[in-house]
């Protein structure tokens, strides 16, 4: 019985709120002028503050909690028409915020492009110094015996590359959370860094960087894959 | 009075609730969060087709296409039990607005709500629109207590049946409902990432970033109208960026070398969470959002990331390998009271903090090292697997209702995007196209 009681609850629920009208929240009014003005900016570097540190310049994102009206109108025994906004347009008069008023981003071919062209390049210029990648174990960021043997290879060619900016690449395979592979890809990296820095390469013409199992050599589900994908790789930086 | 006349006809409905229910089904994970919660019996007696026009999204009518959105929007909801009425004698189809006598004994068999409509083209006016009418009738009552109205494009029928969803959800439990979320994702694009978002059932989806590089897991403000994220200016450094939805206008937040990444904003939308390494390892931050002061949170040698509010704020999850392999921590939102959480296998990680606060959801490694769904306590004293099987299961985030987990998963190969009920029942797979789909971020409820 103490059961049945309690499952009254939500028709109880149901009832009371019956008699609350329910307000409709002001839509959002999309503006098409600042979204185009934000693409040529986009296509020209990138929007915000690109100062080092924490910027002091960003909108508001107090929020207050929620109005109580959830967007809705309620039922209603004569209810009056609602138009909804959808793709395309009319978010306006819409009261379905929240559903049309997300901006779909043009396709940037040119940020797209400028980027492969120096992956490319960065590439290129990597292979033609014969910079060889230090593989991992499972969970593991101590650099092995052969990877030493390839970073004194590497080490090598850097001392006698002084101009050259090398950047160390730690990456991961699939397993474990995206999160927490940045973490151990970055351990993995400033464990190569920190070996070349041994060897005698200046500590300033290496930059680490993670990219965690975002951007893995290859792509199967097995060991063999796995374990060309948890590698530190060295690139010669072709940019800035 | 009016109060009694609730309960009386809460009895007879809850006599056929027990009855036509399967007993025992019902799960540990909402009783936790509201104790003995009996979902409530619901007939859909069709979203009947006027004027044979048919919608652009495919040869499927209007009706018909809001009817099965309706319907699998109410069983996602958890509120409702789909009763299906002709196996009643209950009749479906052809009404108008009106209810039919049939409709007199679904009390009788256990039926609560009976919600019916028509959808069409009014080829009438000058703007070719659809227009869906909706009709809800009380069993205990007798009667039709409301209905709504929508007029829209053709591209809005889903919509329609969201909002109509939603709108049945909010009246007999005071929740705004699920059906109009939304969730965030990163998908691949040749070899870059980039933000997404799409309907909570996987429809729609809108390409936010365009970079050509990678865009990593993002996170609602706490509004709705903003992404916060990790973003690789020139592909070598980790900035913390915001995108607002409705301009797709970005700003940086935080650009200061090394790691920068898990960003979140607190429930109140005053402080960001953060990992950074820009001070050696990484160790977790807080940005005041309107001072834009920082505070550093924790201070080991270890790494310590992924940190997630607790719903008042008060305490953020994280995670930390400072015992060895990574594990799950609580603390204070100021830095202070850090203890462990997980004991329990080597690596725990990506903590969740359910918008009810009653579980945390994180990745465990199960002892044949596959990355599974677990949630916890936050007291620690019951833990639970969610899913099973095979592939790397990762970044779960809990659906504003406290109902439901998004998460990614390689069971099938590519990591696709994947939800399930906190009893871990009904996983449903929700995108389909592409190479590698990730992150996902449930939105606030509007």
């Amino acid at each position: 019985m103490k059961k049945l009681s309690a499952s009254y609850l939500p028709l109880i629920l149901g009832l009371v709120v019956l008699g609350i009208p329910a307000c409709s929240k002001k839509a959002a009014v999309r503006s098409g002028g600042d979204a185009q003005a934000f693409q040529e900016e986009m296509a020209r570097g990138k929007g915000g503050a690109a100062k080092e540190g924490v910027s002091s310049s960003f909108p508001d994102t107090s929020f207050s909690g929620r109005d109580g009206s959830n967007g809705l109108r309620g039922l209603d025994r004569n209810p009056s028409e609602e138009r909804l906004g959808g793709a395309g347009g009319n978010a306006g008069a819409s009261s379905g915020a929240g559903h049309s008023n997300v901006m779909t981003a043009k396709a940037d071919a040119g940020s797209a492009a400028r980027q492969l062209a120096e992956i490319r390049a960065e590439q290129i210029a990597s292979a033609t110094a014969g910079l060889r990648d230090v593989f991992f174990a499972y969970d593991s960021f101590s650099i092995t015996d052969e990877g030493r043997q390839a970073l004194h290879g590497d080490a090598e060619w850097a001392r006698s590359n002084p101009a050259t900016q090398l950047k160390v690449e730690g990456h991961c395979d699939e397993r474990g959370t995206s999160a927490y592979n940045l973490v151990l890809g970055e351990k993995r990296a400033k464990a190569v860094r920190n070996y070349l820095v041994e060897l005698g390469v200046t500590p300033a013409h290496l930059s680490v960087v993670s990219y965690g199992k975002e951007r893995p050599f290859c792509t199967e589900h097995s060991e063999s894959c796995y374990s060309q994908n948890r590698r530190g790789h060295l690139v010669v930086t072709t940019g800035k | 009075m009016m109060f009694r006349v609730a309960v009386f006809i809460s009895l007879c409905v809850s006599i056929g609730v027990v009855w036509i229910i399967e007993s025992g089904a019902a799960d540990v994970f909402l009783e936790a969060a509201r104790p003995d919660f009996q979902k409530i019996p619901l007939g859909i007696a069709g979203i009947e087709n006027l004027g044979g026009s048919e919608t652009p999204e495919g040869r499927v009518k209007p009706g018909t296409r809001i009817e099965e959105v309706l319907k699998a929007d109410l069983r996602r909801s958890q509120v409702f039990a789909l009763v299906d009425l002709p196996s009643l004698g209950i009749k479906v189809g052809h009404l108008g607005a009106e209810p039919d006598p049939s409709f007199k004994q679904a009390a009788e068999k256990g039926v609560s709500v009976i919600a019916w409509g028509k959808a069409g083209i009014n080829s009438g006016s000058k703007d070719t629109d659809l227009s869906m009418d909706g009709y809800v009738y009380d069993t205990g009552s007798h009667e039709v207590v409301g209905g709504k109205r929508y007029v829209g494009s053709t591209s809005v029928a889903r919509l329609m049946a969201h909002r109509f969803a939603d709108e049945l959800v909010f009246r007999y439990t005071g929740e705004p409902g699920i059906a109009r979320t939304k969730i965030a994702y990163v998908s691949e694009l040749g070899t870059a990432r980039e933000l997404f978002v799409m309907d909570y059932d996987g429809y729609d989806p809108r390409q936010l970033t365009a970079d050509g590089f990678l865009n990593l897991m993002p996170r609602w403000s706490p509004d709705r109208r903003f992404l916060v994220f990790t973003t690789y200016r020139n592909r070598n450094t980790q900035d913390i960026d915001m995108i607002e939805l409705a301009t797709g206008k970005r700003w940086t937040l935080v650009s200061q070398g090394g790691l920068n990444i898990t960003p979140v904003l607190s429930p109140d939308g005053n402080s960001l969470a953060y990992s950074s390494s820009h001070e050696g390892n990484a160790e977790l931050y807080r940005l005041d959002t309107r001072t834009k002061a920082t505070q550093r949170l924790t201070t080991h040698a270890s790494g310590d990331l992924s940190p997630s509010w607790s719903p008042s704020g008060r305490e953020l999850a994280f995670t930390s390998d400072r015992s060895g392999g990574p594990q799950i921590f609580l603390m204070s939102a100021d830095g202070s009271n850090v203890r462990r959480l997980t004991f329990d296998g080597d690596y725990n990680a990506a903590p969740v903090w359910s918008p009810r606060g009653n579980w945390i959801a994180y990745v465990c490694r199960t002892p044949k090292k596959e990355y599974k769904l677990c949630v916890i306590t936050p007291d620690g004293q019951k833990h639970l697997q969610l899913t099973t099987g095979l592939g790397v299961d990762d970044s779960p985030s809990w659906s504003p209702d406290g109902r439901h987990l998004v998460f990614s998963s390689t069971v099938e190969g590519k990591s696709q995007i994947y939800m399930i009920n906190v009893d871990g029942k009904d996983l449903e797979r929700i995108t389909f196209t592409g190479t590698h789909n990730s992150a996902p971020s449930w939105s606030p409820a509007s």
